[in-house]
């Protein structure tokens, strides 16, 4: 009955306007389509890369989270930097290094280097960096990265010495950490370094718009020879697969930590090179080793056997190594065959094991965050703990409940993973699993007197090969006594355009855009 | 209607006081520690206990309430944990691009939805009501995240029409623009859905009313009685749904923001609690609660102004 009520030129009228509304939007979009496909000719020596969130900071001595130091890596520079294809430490803003005894670490420091503002390179500069990270005061989150050392002293403008309280065997490591790189004390002391960072690498803070984007550019005073990248921008894309279309339409040409469900989608991108490399984090099964029936060495026998991360490690389209050594092949202090004497999955001797102790149908919760790929070995190994005999609920938590009800022992068995960013087995061992770290980063609380010794002796030690051989036999000494079951060595990954050139990620998985170029 | 703002203005008042405090409390009971968060699971006991004092969170809780209360009573909205930067700067920054988004979204969720529901009810029954009914309904139904990945999927990724993310570009400018019309379109669909709808069951009800049917007996052409008679009294409902929903999408935009790489108030909101950096928590909460309630009243005093018989006095 309403028909009518509108004649047909009206409504004509009315949806022509908008064909025209369209058509305009599709012409204004045409438009500049062409543009951005002659900027991307051009190749201009800058490169943008997806950041999933943005910096906490930019002062290497006030943060330490891995986005942050994504870009204090390219600003500031530490005393050693660890070889990004072989691990093995070199000096960088030092010269060389003596030990005249076990407790002192002489340094000598590269001559004539100036940080961005201008304030030359020397050992004030660092001692002063070290004596602000150590400094309670200032409550840097890696203050104990330098913990053991006692005291720094300037012997010469070019010559800094360290003092420990013990001998610290992962001394060199320690100091090649991207929280220990050395600011700018000028302007540490008149500005906020965590806003505006001054440092003395390849390239100069510029911009910082919080949220949206950081951009640094070329620093041309380099004390080595410039990098080639004039432009360097970390574009924050929370969504991955955002991120992904980004690098297809080229407004990124560079992301890294790729998640494994999406890893096909990059593989068929056409001018994207994706990186995948050996890393040094580990990722694992921990229990409550205060609690029962986690004491029980024969309980978690019977887990580590019944647990196929062959079966996790296959759904990750390679981005998963698996080797049941706490210390991966890619950390100081693993020697091959320690996963020998691991558990291998053995589904039957697991059954038997269950049984034979009166743990049939014994109900566990296990506590998963829900990041990462927690979920999903949580399912899996849900499933396969079932298979031998147990009754498991899977617990989920958002990561900083997680954070905090893990920390306190809240829970039965859980899922961890560690970065080892220094690549360094005491640095693994120590804060996970010496008992000096209960109530801390020691979150499976596995206290063993025996094994303390051992990772004491690996840490009070400057001799590299001894260290190795402690270091081995604690490995070998948890492996055993399983307070985790490592579930998969994590690889290093990274996807970008084909017009990038000579990118590296480093096993710990960061990267220096130093020696990147556009081709 | 002096009465009613005034009235209105301290209900505000009190009702972010409530807010704040709700907020600041379900926040400290919330699991979660800031300074683990910070420090990630690397730091030491000694490390954590140092950031914890650092930010005042060693304080009794109350006490932690109050002074934050004292810092708002000047204009001081905290820090954030995480960043150092002022609450204050941190949403001023952020605040343009969501209410950019909302208001292009507004934009197109009116334009399509009344536009839409008036042809739908004066052609009610025909395809194009019909057409128009099934994609509302689908409009209403579709998430956002799917709808804005299949958007950047078919017109940045395959088409090349807009870019993937962003909005950082001027909106005066075509490129500022484009930025701006895939975020807008995911985030003003449902909205759109929404207002056809309610347009449309207005529009319906109005023109069988009385009234019309006396108008067009006595001659009146058509385009004035749509256009003059029944639209003013039909937008009546519509103007509260695109009131409330104004409200709601700029605090919203959250999703929206994260697909398209929005630096907006959604994104900040979100980072924060996943970060518990409280006072940007609060901040945003507050901001949010404050202008849901500001467009109520404006909603209410453009009520007033629309229909006569409406008085508030």
């Amino acid at each position: 009955m309403n028909e009518g009520m509108i004649d047909g030129m009206k409504l004509n009228r009315v949806i022509s306007m908008f064909a025209i509304l369209i058509a305009s939007v599709v012409l204004i979009s045409g438009c500049g389509n062409k543009s951005s496909k002659e900027i991307s000719k051009e190749k201009k020596q800058e490169i943008t890369y997806a950041s999933t969130s943005d910096a906490a900071g930019l002062s290497p001595i006030d943060t330490n989270d891995s986005i942050s130091s994504n870009v204090t890596m390219q600003v500031y520079e530490t005393l050693f930097i660890q070889d990004p294809e072989t691990m093995e430490i070199k000096p960088l803003l030092a010269e060389s290094y003596d030990n005249p005894d076990e407790n002192t670490w002489t340094i000598k420091l590269r001559e004539g280097i100036k940080f961005h503002d201008g304030t030359p390179f020397n050992a004030e500069a660092v001692k002063y960096t070290f004596d602000q990270l150590k400094d309670p005061d200032r409550a840097a989150p890696r203050a104990s990265l330098l913990e053991p050392v006692d005291s720094i002293e300037v012997k010469d403008e070019y010559i800094v010495e360290l003092k420990t309280k013990k001998p610290y065997g992962p001394m060199l490591a320690a100091l090649s950490h991207t929280n220990a790189a050395i600011v700018s004390p000028t302007a540490d002391k008149e500005d906020d370094i965590n806003k505006d960072p001054v440092g003395t690498g390849p390239f100069v803070f510029e911009e910082w718009e919080e949220g949206d984007h950081i951009t640094l550019r070329r620093n041309e005073d380099y004390w080595r020879d410039s990098a080639d990248l004039e432009t360097v921008t970390f574009k924050i894309v929370p969504e991955m697969s955002t991120a992904i279309s980004m690098l297809e339409t080229g407004e990124v040409q560079f992301i890294d930590n790729l998640p494994s469900d999406l890893l096909p989608r990059i593989e068929s991108l056409n001018d994207v090179k994706v990186q995948k490399s050996e890393g040094t984090r580990v990722s694992f099964l921990g229990f409550n080793m205060e609690e029962e029936p986690f004491t029980d060495l024969k309980f978690r026998q019977a887990v580590a056997y019944g647990i196929d991360q062959e079966a996790y490690v296959n759904q990750l389209n390679g981005l998963g190594i698996m080797n049941e050594s706490l210390i991966g092949p890619k950390v100081f202090g693993y020697k091959e065959g320690a996963e020998d004497v691991a558990y291998p999955f053995d589904k039957e001797k697991a059954k038997q094991i269950i049984e034979e102790n009166g743990y049939k149908g014994k109900k566990i919760t296990l506590l998963a965050a829900n990041r990462d790929n927690y979920k999903k070995m949580a399912e899996i190994v849900q499933s396969q703990l079932t298979d031998i005999g147990l009754d498991v609920k899977i617990e989920t938590m958002e990561w900083a409940t997680f954070l905090d009800t893990a920390r306190k022992g809240n829970f039965e068995m859980t899922f961890l993973g560690w970065a080892n960013s220094t690549a360094d087995g005491s640095e693994l061992l120590y804060p996970n699993l010496h008992s000096d770290t209960i109530d801390a980063s020691n979150y499976t609380r596995y206290s063993n007197p025996e094994f303390d010794k051992l990772v004491e002796e690996s840490r009070n030690n400057v001799d590299q090969d001894e260290r190795l051989e402690k270091l081995n036999e604690a490995n070998i000494m948890a492996i055993k006594d399983a307070p985790w079951i490592v579930m998969e060595h994590g690889t290093v990954s990274a996807a970008y355009s084909k017009s990038v050139d000579g990118l590296l990620i480093s096993p710990n998985g960061q990267w220096s855009l130093y020696n990147v170029s556009r081709k | 209607m002096i009465s009613l703002v005034a009235r209105r203005i301290l209900q505000l008042i009190l009702l972010l006081l409530g807010i704040s405090f709700i907020v600041f409390m379900s926040m400290y009971i919330a699991p979660g520690d800031p300074a683990t968060v910070i420090a990630g699971p690397t730091a030491s006991a000694s490390d954590l206990e140092a950031i914890r004092t650092n930010l005042g969170l060693d304080k009794p809780v109350l006490e932690q309430y109050f002074n934050y209360l004292g810092g708002i009573l000047h204009g001081d909205f905290g820090y954030s944990y995480q960043t150092g930067q002022t609450v204050t700067d941190a949403i001023l920054t952020r605040f343009p691009n969501t209410l950019k988004l909302a208001i292009a979204s507004m934009i197109v969720a009116t334009i399509i939805g009344i536009v839409a529901g008036i042809i739908s009810a004066i052609k009610q029954n025909s395809w194009i009501d019909v057409t128009s009914t099934t994609i509302a309904l689908f409009g209403v139904s579709i998430p956002n995240f799917w709808l804005g990945a299949m958007l950047i999927l078919i017109f940045s990724v395959n088409l090349q029409w807009f870019p993937v993310g962003g909005l950082n570009e001027s909106i005066f400018s075509i490129s500022g623009i484009k930025q701006l019309i895939l975020p807008a379109i995911t985030l003003g669909t449902a909205s759109a859905a929404l207002i056809a709808r309610m347009s449309r069951s207005s529009m319906l009800e109005i023109i069988q009313s009385d009234y019309i049917r006396t108008a067009k007996a006595k001659g009146v052409k058509q385009k004035s009685l749509i256009w003059v008679h029944a639209l003013r009294n039909a937008m009546i409902p519509v103007i509260t749904v695109i009131g409330i929903n104004f409200g709601s999408l700029l605090g919203g935009t959250i999703i929206t923001e994260q697909v398209f790489a929005i630096n907006g108030i959604g994104r900040l909101m979100i980072d924060a609690i996943a970060s518990r950096d409280f006072p940007i928590v609060q901040g945003t909460v507050l901001l949010v609660a404050a202008i849901f309630v500001t467009v109520n009243l404006i909603v209410d005093i453009i009520y007033a102004l629309i229909d006569p018989r409406i008085s508030y006095d």
